[in-house]
């Protein structure tokens, strides 16, 4: 295995490839997978460090920083903002997420397949290409050893209410319900890219840099051959080592934030002006529940299914335990008043509503930064309240004391009644509460550049050599979790990409 | 990151009035702080340099909310609280924005602390090391029976 780290630098150093990958999540880690396999000389450039199964713990202090982008605290500007968070290791979001596989609906892909004139986008199409995902992450439903107290219980308030709920379908294989995919799975069991495709690409001799962030492209006589970026110091965190990477092709996987981020500083995407345009971010609110009784959400799978009866409105509904100083940071007090709520955690279900993309927000440059601007819409603001509503009536219906509400200027529901409070409340998007994790589409995919940023390809349209296979090829929102649809679209890439001569 | 002396003083100001008064270590308020500043070393300066300015402002709160004339670090800290609490109550967006940092950073690191964790009996240490040996037994070819399920009766009483 050639993991490389910042140690391994030297003050200027190039190394030589036929294919770069910047990033290895979801994207990043399955084109160069699937490229080292198909005989490519592949090297990886990764902004985060290279945590092993052994390293991961429950302590947030320890793994926020390591694992994710800015320690976590990272915000999407717009009415009302949104916080976010995305992976920055190796294995990006794949490592710190929920691990939940769900094929995009079928409508979803006839309408790509219709947008960009490719049928093979549409559902028929694609199936073996998700067939092949699925089978390498092994995407199955739960044992039930590993289902916790949590999810049986809106299981249980679902079918009470007659609606549809799905198991969830994860890529895992054998997992035993710890609880912790969101600091990295302790057992191995999640197959993020860090144990199921890197892997293989690194036994097929591809090299790994970590701790390197890809500051600009290299580009020649109008070509993309290269990458230039710079080392990270792991204890000072400043980038002080010039690294360079030569390659036949370049192909940028950084997350629908920073793919945008980086090809916006070469101005390209001119031909559409769409890039950084068509930002989707499947937003979703939180409401905890409490009980008269313990449930212990932290034992078992985080989310063993979701509720889709509304899936054809756009909303999803589902369990989401996640570990105190998480939960903490979102309830509505502060002080001993926060600590009188937190000494109920084992008597909480944590439960969020998601709601798919009605229109799109953009990402930029600013200040050497990016700026992701999205704003919901009164449509989306409405099907919120309505989705929030139903999960606390689920709540109230399965015996919960209080419900704690995502609204700024309305905490809790003592019982059902209290619900209608909403409707007088909920008039401003602004006192809403959201938080993402799902950001897509900056870069989308077609088959006419006056519409889109790459090729059907992936390839850039205005820069040969580079390619994108990430989230931010989505030429629309999935309005379910991405990351099968990205590794998809991913393996399509490795599939279509073609080097020079 | 390194700040100054002032600036150190605010963030355990802030701390003090946003996590619990009790349990707490000697140090805890010490360690909240410490994480805030290993945290800001992992974003972007410019973020970094933001939220600081975001934690002076603060600081000044009771002036710009005409209630006072001495910043936070100078009033007692059930006083600086009032201060917080209503802040994160505010009707402006901008305002409630501000909080949303120092809750985050300061909450996420005192519930991050095994006393806190005793305080609320949260105990996932024991319980992910009797998962992965459940995961080891299950790869030597035994596959998980009922008795391993995760089951507390009382859960699903109603
Ligand atoms: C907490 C959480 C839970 C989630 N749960 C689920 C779920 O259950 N199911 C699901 O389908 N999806 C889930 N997601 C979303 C899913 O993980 C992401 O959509 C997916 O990982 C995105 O893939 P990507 O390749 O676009 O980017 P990422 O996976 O984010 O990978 C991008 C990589 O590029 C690196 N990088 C960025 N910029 C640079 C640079 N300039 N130089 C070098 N490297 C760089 C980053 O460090 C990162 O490793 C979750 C995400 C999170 C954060
Ligand atoms: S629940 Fe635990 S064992 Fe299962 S995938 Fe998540 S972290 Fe791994």
């Amino acid at each position: 295995m050639t993991i490389l780290a910042h140690r391994d630098y030297r003050q200027v150093e190039t190394h030589e490839a036929e294919v770069a990958v910047i990033g290895t999540g979801a994207g990043g880690a399955v084109v160069g997978t699937e490229l080292a396999e198909a005989g490519r000389d592949v090297l990886f450039v990764e902004e985060g460090g290279y945590h092993p199964t052994s390293s991961f713990n429950p302590y947030l202090t320890e793994s926020l920083p390591r694992l994710f982008r800015d320690a976590g605290g990272t915000i999407i500007m717009g009415r009302p903002p949104i916080p976010y968070a995305e992976g920055r290791c190796v294995g990006g979001g794949t490592v710190v997420n929920g691990g939940m596989t769900w094929r995009p609906p079928e409508q979803v892909l006839m309408q790509w397949a219709r947008l960009t004139g490719q049928p093979d986008l549409g559902p028929k199409a694609m199936e073996p290409v998700f067939d092949r995902v699925e089978q390498r992450i092994h995407a199955k439903p739960q044992h039930p050893s590993s289902i916790g107290e949590d999810s049986r219980l809106l299981e249980r308030g679902a079918r009470r209410l007659g609606w549809r709920y799905e198991p969830n379908r994860r890529a895992q294989d054998r997992c035993v319900g710890s609880n912790q995919c969101l600091t990295g799975c302790p057992t191995g069991a999640k197959q993020s890219t860090l144990v199921s495709y890197l892997p293989r690409a690194l036994s097929r001799g591809a090299r790994c840099l970590t701790e390197v962030r890809a500051n600009r492209l290299w580009i020649e006589n109008g070509r993309c051959v290269g990458v230039l970026g710079s080392g990270i110091n792991p204890r000072t965190r400043e980038e002080d080592v010039e690294v360079r990477v030569r390659a036949k092709a370049v192909v940028v996987a950084c997350g629908a934030i920073q793919t945008p981020f980086l090809l916006l500083r070469h101005r390209l995407g001119r031909p559409s002006r769409q890039l950084g345009k068509n930002f989707l971010c499947h937003p979703n609110t939180k409401v905890l529940a409490i009980y008269p009784h313990d449930i212990y959400a932290w034992q078992g799978v985080s989310q063993g299914g979701q509720i889709r009866e509304f899936r054809d409105e756009g909303i999803l509904m589902a369990e989401n335990a996640v570990p105190p100083g998480t939960a903490a940071a979102q309830i509505p007090f502060l002080g001993d008043e926060a600590l009188e709520l937190m000494k109920r955690y084992n008597a909480m279900a944590m439960t969020g509503v998601l709601v798919e993309d009605s229109h799109a927000g953009s990402v930029s440059r600013c200040l050497g930064a990016p700026l992701a601007k999205y704003s919901i819409t009164p449509y989306d603001h409405e099907r919120f309240l309505r989705g929030v509503r139903y999960l606390a009536t689920l709540h109230f219906e399965m015996g919960a004391e209080k419900v704690i509400l995502p609204f700024s200027n309305f905490h809790v529901a003592n019982d059902v009644d209290d619900l209608a409070e909403i409707e007088r409340t909920q008039r401003s998007r602004s006192t809403i509460e959201l938080f993402t994790v799902h950001m897509m589409g900056t870069c989308r995919m077609g088959s006419d550049p006056r519409d889109s940023v790459v090729n059907m390809s992936g390839e850039l349209w205005d820069l040969p050599g580079c390619y994108v296979a990430d989230a931010s090829l989505f030429p629309t929102a999935v309005g379910v979790n991405p990351q099968v649809t990205i590794m998809a679209m991913a393996t399509l890439v490795a599939q279509r990409l073609r080097l020079p001569n | 990151m390194e700040v100054g002396a002032r600036m150190r003083r605010i963030l355990l100001t802030l701390a003090d009035s946003i996590i619990p008064e009790s349990p707490r270590t000697p140090d805890t308020l010490e360690e909240v702080t410490r994480h805030a500043l290993v945290s800001l070393r992992y974003m972007p300066r410019s973020s970094a340099r933001m939220f600081l300015w975001g934690m002076r402002l603060l600081n000044w709160a009771p002036l710009w909310r005409l209630r006072g004339l001495r910043p936070l670090t100078a009033l007692p800290a059930a006083v600086a609280r009032r201060h917080l609490v209503a802040l994160t109550q505010s009707r402006w967006l901008p305002i409630r924005l501000l909080m949303y940092g120092p809750v985050g950073l300061f909450m996420s690191s005192y519930f991050d602390q095994d006393f806190a964790h005793r305080e609320i009996k949260y105990a996932p240490v024991p319980f992910v090391a009797d998962r992965i040996e459940l995961r080891r037994r299950w790869i030597e070819g035994h596959e998980p029976g009922s008795d391993d399920e995760v089951h507390h009766p009382a859960a699903l009483a109603p």
